[in-house]
């Protein structure tokens, strides 16, 4: 598929934004309230994070809409708004993003198990996401991510969910545990057979994100390089949570520790590279120095 | 069979998430009159043993995790009413107290935990997810459980483990029990910083954990 996005990948390293939850919480959000409302009461705060993001150097920034499949919604009751606070995450990230730069639609795990392990369908959750889709299409985004999927079942429902109501690009991104005979999701889904699955049904890149540190996310990249020919995504956490004396959460890693691996990640296959937990706009202004040295 | 026969066949049964196995095995056990205690101890908790070790490894994953805490659930469904009636039960676990802080809806991991607590031997009173703090306390106290289990996923909610803390202070019943905490965003260090007396890594930790706090 040809798109300007894919197109750019060809040419250099396509920068992601960070993290989009505490930058919110940074401006005020509750506890117990989805971030996805703030779509609908603090318009203001969504576009601000969205623009420090452009600001430190993001080719690409993620809507606010990961927690937002009708499913996920339906949590807080919120599953009748679904197709309203998706198109509004997909419209206040527009707002913010200068001329040339990208929105990616995100599309987060709906949090029910599969059968056997659960109650869930997979054509539930293909009909989850496709609405989902539509309303971020509607919104005016530029490609699709789904992202930090645990099982790619699920994965693989909402790829064919957005791909049957959308022709934009779909990027995926699983999350993995590294261990010493590799890397896999927490159903036991290895990185590399996940990547080719999703490459044949149709993804336009995928890649790994959370969990894994920078230090860890080289190993998993390699294992999906080596299995598809599709571009990769990296999106690594900075460390785990940590809650400190004073009640406020950090993460463990410095901007410094967080990049320094970085240059490995690139080397092992990752044509696009982004924070995940714990980083914000200086991590991003950090990976833009290096991946554009 | 005898048990040399028949514990072997229990774990394996364990290990590999055989449910029919695992409770025909028990209502073998109780035909022949064993030990049930015994046969809990030796037969069922080794394959649990077993696979813990192969989560640990990375060589099972949350789908087998979940089929041989099932088969174990479906043992101990047949062998708790026998042990009961022989006023054996209270020796074999204690009480657990579990649920997701309020506030905070997820319950994966919770319900994992629970689930590999009672395949571990351990009576456990699952409140759920979003849970008032107050009714931990309510709760173990009804039922006279030694232990209480908070979970919570959001960094943003791990703050109330600290606050159940101090609530138990306040009431005065600290000492009466143990309190594990568990979830994404929570380590060790914190665990050590609110004053908890535990915090485990995952469920197969988490189940380690609460023996050795029990004693066992």
């Amino acid at each position: 598929m040809t798109h300007p996005l894919l197109e750019l990948a060809k040419t250099r390293t396509v920068l992601f934004d960070g993290a989009l939850g505490t930058e919110l919480m940074a401006r005020g959000l509750g506890p117990g309230v989805p971030p996805e409302l703030w779509n609908a009461d603090r318009p203001d705060a969504v576009r601000e994070v969205h623009a420090a993001y452009f600001e430190a150097g993001a080719d690409v920034v993620s809507t606010n809409s990961f927690g937002a499949t009708p499913l996920k919604l339906a949590a807080h009751g919120l599953e009748a708004r679904a197709f309203e606070l998706n198109r509004a995450s997909a419209r206040l990230a527009r707002e913010a993003a200068p001329a040339g730069r990208f929105v990616a639609g995100s599309m987060g795990p709906t949090g029910r198990f599969l059968q056997p392990q659960g109650p869930a369908t997979v054509v539930e959750l293909t009909a989850a996401y496709a609405e989902q889709a539509r309303a971020l299409a509607d919104g005016g985004v530029d490609i699709l991510i789904v992202e930090t999927q645990y099982d790619l079942r699920e994965a693989l429902a909402a790829l064919r969910g957005a791909k049957s109501v959308t022709s934009l690009p779909v990027f995926v991104t699983l999350t993995f545990n590294s261990f010493p005979r590799g890397c896999f999701t927490i159903m036991g889904d290895p990185a590399g057979r996940a990547a080719g699955e999703l490459e044949q049904a149709g993804a336009d890149a995928v890649g790994a994100n959370c969990t894994l540190t920078t230090d860890r996310m080289a190993g998993c990249i390699r294992s999906m390089r080596a299995a598809t020919a599709l571009p990769l995504i990296a999106q690594a956490n900075a460390g785990q949570p940590e809650a400190g004396a004073d009640g406020k959460v950090g993460y463990a890693q410095t901007v410094e520790e967080y990049v320094r691996p970085v240059p490995e990640i690139l080397e092992a296959g990752a044509v696009f590279v982004g924070g995940c937990c714990g980083t914000n706009p200086d991590t991003i202004r950090a990976l833009a120095r290096i991946i554009r040295r | 069979m005898t048990k040399n026969e028949i514990y072997p066949k229990m774990s394996e049964a364990i290990v590999s998430g055989d449910r029919a196995a695992a409770r025909a095995l028990a209502e073998e056990a109780v035909r022949s009159g064993l030990d049930l205690l015994e046969v809990v101890e030796q037969g069922y908790v080794p394959g649990i043993q077993k696979v813990g070790e192969l989560w640990e490894q990375g060589e099972y994953f949350l789908p087998e995790l979940i089929t041989s805490a099932e088969a174990m659930k479906a043992a101990m469904a047949v062998l708790d009413p026998e042990l009961k009636l022989k006023a054996l039960g209270s020796r074999l676990g204690g009480k657990v107290v579990i649920g997701t802080v309020e506030g905070d809806i997820h319950d994966i991991g919770k319900n994992l935990v629970a689930s590999m607590l009672q395949a571990g031997g351990f009576e456990v009173f699952d409140l759920g997810a979003d849970v008032k703090l107050e009714r931990f306390i309510d709760k173990a106290e009804d039922v006279g459980a030694g232990l209480i289990c908070l979970s919570a996923l959001l960094t943003t909610t791990m703050m109330n483990q600290r606050r159940f803390m101090g609530l138990l202070h306040e009431k005065g019943l600290r000492d009466k029990y143990k309190v594990l905490v568990g979830g994404a965003p929570a380590s060790r260090k914190w665990a050590e910083e609110i004053g908890a007396d535990g915090y485990a890594e995952n469920a197969v930790a988490a189940v380690k954990l609460a023996k050795s706090l029990a004693g066992r």
